[in-house]
């Protein structure tokens, strides 16, 4: 829809996690004699945080807000994503997550949908790996009564026959709206080529998996997975801490999980041997490249260094993989890359559609910025400039209340604490060039990637030769 | 910000514009008045300043006057591609210090190319603004007219181009394809996204004099939100930009044009989609006329979110679809200055048909054009969208580029404080006017588009074309 000079989300994506970063294909631009110098940086505003835990193990966090008039809700659920979906229903929590808003006993999923947009927001659910996400927002004088109609959801949402059976069948259609994209095929290789068997490495719906659902099944599975001492709640904007207790209390306190919660998802694999795979996708006119591992999890010690490493390499638009692909070849729209690190892993992972001429040239670019990550310590004035693109991320994402309900509510889900939002900066300027070369030759080395390619196998298969022997898949 | 009042009035401004509009049903808590500021450089830059402490952050934009609509006659795809071209460099800051200047500040940019208008977007720490103001300037100046970069960004574009229409399925035909069946002008019905023929020949010689014709400070609007007062960003500008000469700006055409008078039915055949989709475009009543709330009223209330009545008919009750959703132009129900489509756009399901999802699109205008719309449906539907407004406001870069492009294209920023008014007045009866003037059938154009590998026969279009 965009005619972008790129495709990155500059201005809604809080770019703590995955996003940002900056670096040069070479050596850096000298700057103009004209230029004038940065201003001196103010102090990192840290979202202030109000806790409390009820009775029945719900946390609740409140970070009030001067900003516009808006109350933003986020209702986190650990366990209760993709991860929690058995191996053979694949892509059932997205399903589930969809399904959670479409009727409770007291409404029908129009009248949710009519209340919240009568409150000036909106009422959603989506799946994560680690987790489900039930969030809303509303003008202030409704967000009281938004919170209710979370509350409501939350804890009554009773999946209605017919609602099953519908999502059921628009499902099987957009898994073949999805299929027709390259890069869905992309993932799905990329994810069984990194993470194998584990849950992490099938997340997406299958037909068979869909096909499987029923309403009894979602209703026990919500009984399972919705849980209050499993859950966060964060309440920010125009809303005081006791406000936001307040209300948590009213809309919340009478909740109760019953039976056995999910067991915490095992640990994904940190190592995989690397695989060259080729999806087959007739008429394609670009190859989607992709180059990956598994890697750590977001609690994993070397988790700011490896992320830092991966800025530098895809992380924005002046990362060395677009300015080599894209700003020096003219090979792709974009390209970009880095760590990706969940609750109980993480995968490093590159990429970029090129046009079918220059799939192995491109290729042979990825491979050498991975070893020129390895095999080097980033420069000084790169390293620099790469932390303060890192902290400006930060202060962008804190503008927008629901950028930092979001971020929060990720940290939980992959078990980091509250604290860590605030900190980050801090402990990003605190790498060196040593640590994040480190970093790289662990994780970044190239021997260890996959390569994958989704494309024309007849119109590239004579550049791929020198990496490797191609496994073709349909 | 924040406030109800506006805080600054400086002395010696060209202008000054203050907001002043709030709907009168809404809670007072509910209400937020967004600062503006205006001021006219010499040179003819305007300058919108939107004050906001809340965050050391600011965000710029710097919109010029010229979009899809007035690139050149055979060089379709230009105005975008020279908004590429802006990115790759002048001769005093050489390619790849723009970027590295604005990420090593800590910042993000992006652009965007659009029928009326071409946006250029930073947000960063405000320690770095000196840095942005000076960018934006150097390139307003001129450009490193350069052979190599030039290259560079056809071959960008051009992978653009594959990546978001010719390898995707849909190839975005319910945006590219169907303006050039709806309009009648070519500067309203070209490919926007452009040929790659009319891409490769492109020359410096068309960078150059595009650049000298619509790239002045005249043809231009600054936008800047965020962590600095007015005075202080008036100041800035005029140290930055004041300098830049005005250069004249060609008269554009008469590109107007009105109602369409008979329907207009295509279909397409589409190799990678594996499943049916239909786009339905009526023209759009023209910017600022009393029609016009009424419309971007009216397309709330049928497509605006699940609540809305298509979605509640065509994908819950009749299960026609997979997903039904509302296109204005390339932009939104308020930001355009010519002719542009309120566009539907929905996933059918092979069992059905595109006769079928117009025949429940038809029966639900026909209730509003007969009944109007009830009441709680309408407050409902203007309370969402007077809290969508709010919300496209909240960051710095989106809100220095919306009271950017509103007083580019409405010659006044403070529109972006009058448009919840403009909602809050519209009525059931100019619901009924407008389903009554815009969604006729007769201003209709439609696009079929069925997977190739279902090869089912198309059915038989009542007026069809192609």
């Amino acid at each position: 829809m965009n005619m972008h000079k790129n495709l990155l989300a500059v201005a809604t994506s809080l770019a703590l996690v995955a996003i940002g970063g900056v670096a040069f294909a070479g050596p850096a631009a000298k700057l103009p004699s004209q230029l004038p110098p940065l201003a001196a940086d103010k102090a990192l505003p840290v979202p202030q945080i109000a806790q409390k835990t009820l009775a029945n193990g719900l946390e609740v966090w409140v970070v009030p807000r001067k900003g516009l008039p808006r109350v933003d809700y986020v209702l986190a659920v650990r366990n209760a994503g993709y991860a929690a979906d058995a191996a053979d229903a694949s892509g059932f929590a997205s399903l589930y997550a969809q399904l959670l808003t479409q009727g409770t006993p007291k409404r029908d999923a129009k009248a949710i949908a009519e209340a919240a947009q009568g409150y000036g927001g909106t009422l959603a659910a989506n799946a994560l790996n680690d987790g489900v996400i039930l969030s809303g927002y509303a003008l202030p004088t409704q967000s009281e009564a938004m919170l209710r109609l979370l509350a409501e959801v939350a804890q009554q949402a009773n999946f209605p026959d017919a609602e099953v059976k519908l999502a059921q069948a628009n499902a099987l259609q957009e898994l073949k709206v999805s299929q027709a994209q390259p890069g869905f095929k992309a993932t799905r290789a990329l994810l069984a080529a990194t993470y194998g068997d584990h849950p992490y490495g099938h997340t997406q719906p299958t037909e068979a998996a869909i096909n499987a659902v029923s309403a009894d099944k979602v209703r026990a599975e919500h009984a399972r997975r919705f849980r209050p001492e499993r859950a966060l709640l964060i309440v920010t904007g125009r809303i005081s801490a006791d406000e936001g207790f307040k209300y948590a209390e009213a809309a919340f306190g009478g909740w109760k999980g019953s039976g056995e919660p999910i067991a915490d998802t095992a640990p994904a694999r940190r190592e995989a041997k690397p695989q060259r795979l080729f999806v087959q996708r007739d008429g394609s006119v670009q190859s989607a490249v992709r180059l990956g591992r598994p890697a750590i999890a977001a609690t994993d010690a070397d988790y700011i260094p490896a992320q830092l490493a991966g800025i530098v390499l895809g992380g924005g638009f002046s990362s060395r993989l677009m300015q080599n692909l894209r700003e020096d070849k003219g090979y792709t729209y974009g390209a970009r890359g880095g760590l990706n690190a969940l609750r109980a892993g993480g995968l490093v992972q590159a990429s970029a559609d090129v046009r079918n001429e220059v799939t192995g040239a491109a290729i042979g670019e990825f491979i050498y910025e991975f070893g020129k990550l390895n095999d080097y310590p980033v420069p000084a004035q790169e390293l620099e400039d790469t932390k303060r693109y890192v902290a400006g991320g930060y202060l962008i994402g804190n503008q927008m209340q629901a950028s930092v309900a979001a971020s929060l509510a990720s940290n939980w889900l992959y078990g980091l604490p509250p604290q860590f939002l605030g900190e980050y900066v801090p402990k990003v300027r605190a790498v060196g060039a040593d640590q994040v070369q480190a970093a790289a030759k662990k994780y970044y080395a190239t021997k260890d990637q996959s390569i994958i390619v989704v494309g024309d196998y007849k119109a590239v298969q004579s550049q791929l030769k020198e990496y490797g022997e191609f496994k073709l898949e349909k | 910000m924040r406030t109800r009042h506006l805080s600054v009035l400086l002395a010696g401004l060209t202008t000054i514009t203050t907001a002043a509009f709030a709907p009168a049903s809404a809670a007072e808590s509910d209400r937020w008045q967004v600062p503006v500021a205006v001021k006219k450089l010499d040179n003819g830059l305007t300058v919108v300043v939107s004050e906001d402490h809340s965050s050391p952050t600011v965000g710029v934009s710097v919109v010029y006057h010229v979009g899809m609509r007035l690139e050149p006659k055979n060089r379709t795809g230009f105005a975008h591609l020279f908004e590429h071209l802006m990115f790759q460099g002048t001769p005093t800051a050489p390619k790849g210090v723009f970027d590295q200047v604005i990420s090593g500040g800590g910042g993000r940019n992006n652009g965007s190319t659009r029928a009326d208008f071409t946006n250029y977007i930073e947000v960063a720490p405000v320690s770095a603004l000196d840095r942005i103001l000076w960018l934006e300037a150097d390139r307003m100046k001129t450009l490193d007219f350069n052979p190599t970069t030039l290259k560079n960004q056809q071959d960008v574009v051009k992978e653009e181009i594959r990546v978001n229409v010719k390898n995707q399925p849909y190839g975005g035909f319910m945006w590219i394809d169907i303006g050039q069946h709806a309009f009648q002008k070519w500067e309203n019905n070209h490919d926007g996204y452009g040929s790659f023929q009319d891409l490769e020949n492109a020359s410096l010689a068309d960078v150059q004099s595009f650049h000298r014709d619509y790239y002045g400070p005249n043809n231009a609007v600054l936008g800047i939100a965020g962590d600095i007062t007015p005075a202080e960003a008036f100041k800035l500008a005029d140290k930055y930009f004041g300098a830049i000469p005005g250069r004249s700006t060609p008269t554009p055409p008469d590109y107007s044009e009105g109602l369409n008078t008979q329907e207009k039915r295509v279909n397409q055949t589409d190799a990678l989609a594996q499943v049916p989709a239909i786009a339905a475009a009526w023209k759009m009543p023209a910017r600022g006329s009393r029609d016009h709330a009424p419309m971007a009223v009216l397309g709330s209330v049928l497509a605006g979110d699940e609540a809305s009545r298509l979605y509640q008919s065509l994908v819950k009750r009749k299960q026609l679809a997979l997903s039904v959703d509302a296109l204005y132009g390339l932009t939104d129900p308020w930001t355009y200055n010519g002719p542009t489509l309120y566009t539907l756009f929905a996933l059918y399901k092979p069992d059905s048909s595109a006769d079928a999802v117009l025949a429940a699109i038809d029966e639900e205008v026909a209730k509003i054009a007969q009944g109007g719309v009830d009441a709680a449906t309408l407050k409902r539907v203007k309370t969402k969208m007077l809290a969508d407004w709010y919300n496209g406001l909240e960051s710095y870069i989106d809100r220095a580029d919306t009271v950017a492009r509103m007083q580019t294209l409405w010659g006044d920023a403070n529109v972006v404080n009058k448009i919840p008014g403009w909602i809050e007045a519209v009525t059931s009866a100019d619901l009924q006017r407008a389903a009554k003037t815009y969604l006729t059938r007769a201003n209709r154009t439609v696009i079929d588009r069925r997977p190739t590998a279902m090869a089912a026969p198309a059915a038989a279009a009542p007026s069809g074309q192609n």
